[in-house]
């Protein structure tokens, strides 16, 4: 009876976790090495499709915007969420607590209504460019939808929670009285910042910058809602790809770099900080 | 006058409706071993957490040689500190923590280089400098901690209960080199502990504190022979207390009336009592003397001894008043009463009139 819960057994959890893998293998796996496969068969055998999006300087125009708006992304998230992390790490629980809802709850608030709301926001006649020209930081309302602007600004707000709480588990970790030793050590702020704050919380910036810049690089929902048809990023050259062209190989293809990418980065932060970190 | 290097004046500091510390009054001489001794929450820490720039007093001052460093944040202070907690960085090195207070204040390279050298050769971890603060002890951590907080030769340091998260043998071992780097340094050390062993053991001169107020300042031995107060023989080693009435009160010295009738004249009291009030007398164990004859009137009293614990060097005597209050005598191996004393024994005790103290009780 329920043997497999005694501590002899531990090591035959794969057993356990087969339904799991077996419905990666069929919904997921093998649907992506479809798609992998037509790229490199599609329209004809060969790399053509690589060629093609490689090669010319409207797709290259699209990876760089995809890079462009993920890295910026990912840099305001972190410059953002690391103060707010540190504030949530050292207020009494309490109060954390219900900053935690906050943020939890604009997280669980549907994506569709939140990028909408955005839009309302960031408008010609919108709040933001209302508020920009009252205190006269502008004279004329500045185009903030259809562009790359719009695209972060939503996407920041999107991918704050997501930096904001693996930097928080590590701030959380780091003992007070380190930060007074540091001051008493003679640490101003910004020293104990740069030479102590910051080093500990190294592996959680790089944790949270990692998670945000992959799901940056494939979002589509915030790019196609308040990015303009002539800033595509990756994401949105997928779906016009398979959905409006049936042009299944190139799909593929972008889908494929985005994945060798993705794949990359984090082998990259595995190397640099997992090993450290044991 | 010459001001002292340290003046801890009338410090107090409250917490909404709970005062941490009142009327903390402490005058600290330039190289001088100073131990804050007492129970948690007696308001030591809080003084020392002011000192560091920590917490900001209520009212009150603290001078470092005649100026006032209120004003000054924590890291202008320059004053070490060394943790109750590990509080190295853990991503630096030995060397590079030893280095750091150096470092934030943009000392020269070789300067650096040779001073950490030396610090760590007066903690005795030479050749530690590369080693990572998580491979390393606790007791080799506070060490580090210790030469960290000397690096920068400051004029004061602190320290929080540094051993208390040490093993008792680890302990006794780094006091013993605690001791050996105050002389070496002749740093002013502003010690806090609860443990009052280790306070007699390491320092010049301590400051009990109790419910937020400095009891008594006095070497150990001072202490010992002449508590100023119940809560100062009660905590300095071991005591007995024996609560009785004052029968009369004169120049400092009290008649005391036991409930069973029994009177004890001309004892030295400490406190304000009026005649007709509750006062205590206090006698320590080792201090008192067991014999089958009576002693001088007020240095005696009739006792039955109820119970005798045969400790080794010595024997522990539990004994009972005319009044059925309990009073402990410690016997030395060799002590004539030793080898015959025994359970249900009518005898007294007896000792100097300097080790008898009365405490009137409120």
């Amino acid at each position: 009876m329920l043997s497999f819960l005694t501590p002899a057994r531990r090591g035959s959890g794969l057993g356990m976790a087969m339904p799991a893998l077996l419905l990666l293998l069929a919904f997921f796996v093998i649907p992506v090495a479809g798609l992998l496969s037509r790229s490199v068969t599609e329209p004809v055998t060969g790399l053509q499709n690589y060629e093609t999006l490689l090669g010319s300087a409207t797709y290259l125009r699209i990876f760089f915007n995809t890079f462009l708006v993920s890295g910026l992304v990912t840099l305001i998230t972190a410059l953002i969420a690391f103060p707010v992390a540190w504030a949530l790490a050292i207020m009494p629980s309490r109060v954390a607590a219900v900053v935690f809802a906050i943020i939890l709850l604009s997280m669980w608030t549907n994506l569709l209504a939140r990028t909408y709301a955005w839009m309302v926001l960031l408008q010609q006649t919108g709040l933001v460019n209302r508020i920009l020209m009252a205190i006269g930081i502008i004279d004329q309302p500045i185009q903030l939808t259809n562009n790359l602007i719009g695209v972060t600004i939503g996407m920041v707000y999107i991918m704050l929670p997501f930096m904001i709480l693996p930097l928080y588990g590590v701030i959380k970790k780091i003992d007070p009285a380190i930060l007074q030793a540091a001051a008493l050590c003679g640490a101003t702020k910004g020293q104990a910042l740069r030479r102590v704050l910051l080093p500990l919380a190294t592996p959680g910036i790089a944790s949270g910058a990692l998670m945000v810049f992959v799901m940056s690089l494939g979002y589509f929902v915030t790019p196609s809602l308040l990015g303009g048809t002539a800033n595509m990023m990756l994401a949105e050259l997928i779906v016009q790809q398979v959905q409006s062209l049936l042009n299944w190989g190139m799909g593929g293809a972008a889908a494929f770099i985005l994945l060798v990418v993705t794949l990359a980065l984090y082998a990259l932060q595995l190397r640099l900080f997992e090993g450290k970190a044991r | 006058m010459t001001s002292p290097h340290l003046h801890i004046n009338g410090i107090r500091k409250t917490f909404g409706d709970v005062v941490a510390t009142d009327h903390v009054e402490l005058e600290i001489g330039e190289g001088e071993f100073m131990t804050f001794l007492g129970p948690s929450g007696s308001g030591k820490s809080t003084t020392l957490y002011i000192l560091a720039g920590f917490q900001d007093p209520t009212a009150g001052d603290i001078r470092l040689r005649g100026k006032s460093i209120l004003q000054t944040p924590s890291h202008k202070r320059n004053i070490g500190m060394v943790f109750q907690r590990y509080t190295l960085f853990p991503h630096l090195s030995v060397g590079e923590n030893v280095a750091f207070p150096l470092r934030v204040r943009r000392a020269p390279q070789a300067e650096i280089a040779a001073k950490v050298k030396r610090a760590l050769s007066l903690v005795r971890l030479d050749g530690f400098e590369d080693r990572m603060p998580a491979n390393m002890s606790g007791g080799q951590q506070q060490r580090v901690a210790l030469a960290r907080a000397l690096v920068y030769d400051p004029p004061v340091l602190l320290m929080d209960e540094p051993l208390s998260a040490l093993d008792k043998k680890l302990r006794e071992e780094i006091q013993y080199e605690i001791r050996r780097i105050h002389q070496q340094t002749g740093v002013t050390i502003l010690y806090v502990t609860h443990d009052q062993e280790e306070a007699l053991r390491l320092s010049d001169r301590i400051a009990v504190f109790n419910r937020g107020r400095i009891e008594q300042v006095g070497t150990g031995p001072e202490l010992y022979a002449s508590p100023a107060t119940h809560f100062v023989a009660d905590f300095i080693g071991d005591s007995a207390f024996l609560t009785g009435e004052l029968a009369e009160v004169k120049d400092g010295r009290a008649t005391l009336r036991f409930t069973d009738g029994t009177v004890l004249a001309d004892v030295p009291m400490h406190g304000v009592g009026a005649q007709g009030g509750k006062a205590e007398l206090m006698l320590r164990p080792e201090r008192i003397d067991l014999s089958d004859t009576v002693g001088p009137p007020g240095a005696s009293l009739p006792v039955t001894v109820e119970d005798v614990t045969f400790l080794g060097n010595n024997s522990a005597v539990t004994a009972r008043t005319g009044w059925g209050e309990p009073l402990y005598i410690r016997l030395n191996f060799g002590h004539p009463m030793m080898a015959s004393v025994s359970r249900g024994d009518k005898l007294h005790v007896r000792w100097q009139p300097q080790d008898a103290h009365v405490f009137t009780k409120e």
